[in-house]
């Protein structure tokens, strides 16, 4: 129907909502289907804990009023934490999100709107956690706003309206209120956005799996009678799938918090105040999430071209690459192999993002000079792309028919990306083995034999063809007692926790770390009785 | 349902298949149990005191030096404050003088609460003279602070001597334990007791010990009710034009 209501089509086709989904999306591997729902559930948990914070924030005091909060305030450290955490985990939940749509294809048509919702929410996520991380007002929020204002001031002719309207007229107060203000009308639009990007991906159905849409665009998924409904299959899924994500979300920073000499970029606390004659010690670093931006903005050219242009250049190419590829990419073809170039820069780009993130943390704040840059931006660039057009043709001629050639080209760009981060290293230190080359050399040592013997154990077949999963014939007794036993120890765990005092740092720890245990026994029960119950 | 129809009609499982049931919504449970117990108890504001007793501070100006009796001016038109016991929880730190600007003694007296018709003991003046005495800042009527409640020199133009609120028009006499004047206040102002050390008016020192009187607006309890203050060894004095 021509004039049919766009919103009752949302509702009702191809089925009413709550839609039935395809049974592989609970299958093994079946949460890629669900990486937007763990997003949510990190959101919804972000924006809880947000409102108990709003009770106790005072822009006014805002270091005081934190560490305050931390210190005093019953449970604050495991609510101020876990909100930090959080929101940690919600960016790198928006990034495998995205990498999973890019590799899937789903930017295509019929989707455009989608992908492009999907943007604004990830830039709207990076923005309310720059906003956030700013809020504590210590040594590393004053160094993260001030990069924040040298930015937005420079941008030509509105350059000052810009700084005032997000960092104030000046004064500390004005500052805090409206990082405040900031926070949370992002975090609405997000809330906002998010409704539009949800009830778009149900118009738009799910991503089928590439048998099912026969890897062509536009991939819709059609109940072909065999799915299941919702309720209950779905929902505890679902509920699995947030249950685990939010222990896991609860029990890092839980643990993190009394282990000691936490580095200042992944501490779960707010460092010293500026003015304290401590904060000399601590490195300047912006939060991870902007560490790229914030090392682009060391190279020789960059620093000619200024804050602002350099940033345009270095967030706003990738940027606009990824607004206009469902324009460019307009094939219909979703199969990786007729995408080599979608391929490699996807690769490519987390490539960029990882080594320019681990460089800034190791060397923040040191000019690189415009050699070094060029060799950074060009070898990853002709090596990858090179290396998947070649692979693609091969493929393609039917020359490559290992099974896992997928793992192993995952395990080879591993593999060169920690050889290139090493030689980088090697070359840049001068051989200077100070505690910070050797640590970074160690790390990407680990990780280099780690994916070398992968790829090579996948080429050279050593891993048995997979086995079919033998029937586990576990009577119905063994799953009442494993029931049971978690029963029994999810009270044991909630009188612990509903007892304890929670005087300490220690008790909040382990307050939290019984939470979070509790959230995964709650997963884990579901997963049982689906297995049971379901045959899931 | 007879209790035959109802073993034909479920399926045989169907006992242990509700015991893992409701072992998952026991444990499900637990975690909202346990999130609502942190949750609750985080956001209901502490009414337990944040500090177990008053500090004892010693009065700084802003660069860390301690507040001398000769670095006080008598009688001074200008807004002298610190933050005791409490972050922003302002006190007048005065010298007071007479007409003629010379250092008056103050003694203590026994002021009256008219809201209670209890009574207690002001401390009177601290230092060589006997002069400097301190106040909470914040007027007992509806929580005005300064510049709007402030001392009023004997050069003003009206309510020489006494600390006024513009707010609502509330007095309190600092010469007689900051007792209430007129109203439509019906409390003095807390009493900040003080202590003196040194003899040298130029190098000397004073402390805040604690609060005796009311206490301050809108206080459950003077150690409750607000962040406690960074240092546990000092306050700062902070001078703003009256």
């Amino acid at each position: 129907m021509a004039n049919e209501n766009l919103i009752e089509k949302i509702m009702n086709d191809p089925q009413p909502i709550p839609r039935k989904v395809p049974d592989y999306m609970r299958k093994s591997g079946g949460f890629m289907f669900w990486t937007g729902a763990m997003v949510s559930a990190v959101f919804l948990y972000e924006v809880v804990t947000g409102l108990i914070l709003l009770f106790y924030y005072q822009p006014s005091n805002a270091y005081k009023s934190t560490e305050a909060f931390l210190n005093t305030v019953p449970f604050g450290s495991i609510i101020l934490t876990t909100h930090l955490y959080g929101a940690y985990a919600m960016i790198v939940l928006v990034y495998i999100h995205l990498l999973r749509n890019l590799f899937v294809g789903a930017y295509k048509r019929p989707r455009q709107m989608q992908w492009l919702s999907g943007i604004l929410l990830l830039l709207m996520t990076i923005g309310v956690g720059f906003f956030g991380y700013s809020m504590s007002g210590d040594v590393l929020s004053a160094d993260a706003t001030d990069v924040g204002r040298g930015i937005s001031g420079a941008v030509p002719v509105i350059g000052q309206y810009l700084t005032s309207l997000f960092f104030g007229s000046g004064t500390q107060l004005s500052l805090f209120h409206r990082l405040l203000a900031w926070h949370i009308v992002l975090a609405a639009l997000i809330g906002i956005f998010f409704l539009a990007h949800f009830f778009l991906a149900e118009y738009n159905t799910i991503m089928p799996s590439g048998k099912d849409s026969g890897d062509r665009a536009p991939a819709i998924d059609k109940d072909d009678g065999t799915y299941k409904p919702w309720y209950p299959y779905n929902l505890l899924y679902m509920m699995q799938i947030v249950l685990l994500t939010l222990g896991i979300v609860v029990i890092i920073p839980s643990v993190l918090a009394v282990i000691p000499n936490v580095p200042a970029l992944f501490s779960p606390f707010p460092q010293v105040a500026p003015n304290s004659p401590l904060a000399m010690s601590v490195p300047a670093y912006p939060p991870w999430f902007l560490l790229f931006i914030y090392k682009e903005l060391d190279f020789q050219f960059a620093q000619g071209l200024g804050p602002f242009y350099a940033t345009l250049i270095f967030a706003g190419l990738p940027l606009a690459y990824l607004v206009l590829l469902p324009y460019l990419d307009t094939k219909a073809s979703l199969k990786l192999v007729d995408r080599p170039i979608t391929v490699s820069f996807t690769i490519v780009g987390v490539v960029y993002l990882a080594i320019l993130s681990a460089w800034g943390a190791l060397e923040p704040g040191v000019p690189i000079n415009n050699g070094i840059v060029a060799i950074f931006y060009i070898v990853p660039l002709v090596v990858i792309t090179g290396f998947v057009l070649f692979l693609t043709k091969m493929i393609k001629q039917g020359k490559i028919t290992n099974p896992y050639i997928g793992g192993i080209v995952l395990s080879a760009t591993f593999a060169g990306l920690s050889a290139f981060g090493i030689g980088a290293i090697l070359v840049y230190s001068g051989m200077n083995f100070t505690p910070s080359v050797l640590a970074g050399l160690s790390i990407l040592g680990l990780f280099l034999g780690i994916s070398l013997l992968f790829a090579f154990a996948l080429i050279f077949g050593i891993f048995p063809p997979k086995a079919r999963k033998q029937e586990e014939n576990i009577s119905k007794n063994t799953y009442v007692a494993y029931s049971s036993i978690m029963g029994v120890l999810s009270i044991v765990i909630l009188i612990e926790i509903l007892s304890m005092p929670f005087g300490n740092i220690y008790n909040q720890s382990l307050y939290g770390v019984g939470l979070g245990v509790l959230l995964l026994i709650g997963g884990v029960m579901i997963r049982l009785y689906r297995g049971q119950y379901y045959g899931e | 349902m007879s209790e035959k129809d109802r073993e034909e009609t479920t399926p045989p499982d169907s006992s242990r298949r509700n015991f893992i049931k409701m072992m998952g919504v026991l444990a499900i449970g637990a975690a909202s149990i346990g999130f609502l117990r942190g949750g609750i108890q985080n956001i209901i504001p502490s009414s337990s005191p944040v500090l177990t007793g008053f500090p004892s501070l010693k009065l700084v100006d802003t660069t860390g030096k301690p507040i001398s009796t000769n670095s006080l001016v008598v009688n001074n038109p200008e807004i002298v404050t610190f933050d005791y016991p409490l972050v922003d929880e302002p006190n007048f730190l005065l010298r007071l003088g007479d007409s003629n600007n010379k250092d008056v003694e103050i003694k203590p007296v026994t002021v009256s609460i008219p809201l209670t018709g209890q009574t207690f003991q002001s401390p009177g003046g601290v230092g060589p003279y006997k002069s400097v005495v301190a106040s909470s800042a914040i007027c007992q009527h509806l929580g005005c602070v300064p510049p709007e409640i402030r001392y009023h020199t004997f050069t003003a133009s009206s309510f020489d001597g006494k600390i006024h609120c513009d707010c609502h028009g509330s007095t309190y006499d600092p010469f007689e334990g900051f007792k209430v004047v007129t109203g439509p206040t019906q409390r003095p102002l807390p009493n900040v007791i003080m202590s003196h050390e040194g003899s040298d008016p130029d190098t000397d020192s004073y402390y805040v010990k604690s609060l005796v009187g009311p206490v301050i607006y809108a206080h459950t309890s003077d150690l409750s009710g607000g962040n406690p203050l960074p240092s546990t060894t000092q306050t700062t004095v902070t001078v703003t034009k009256g």
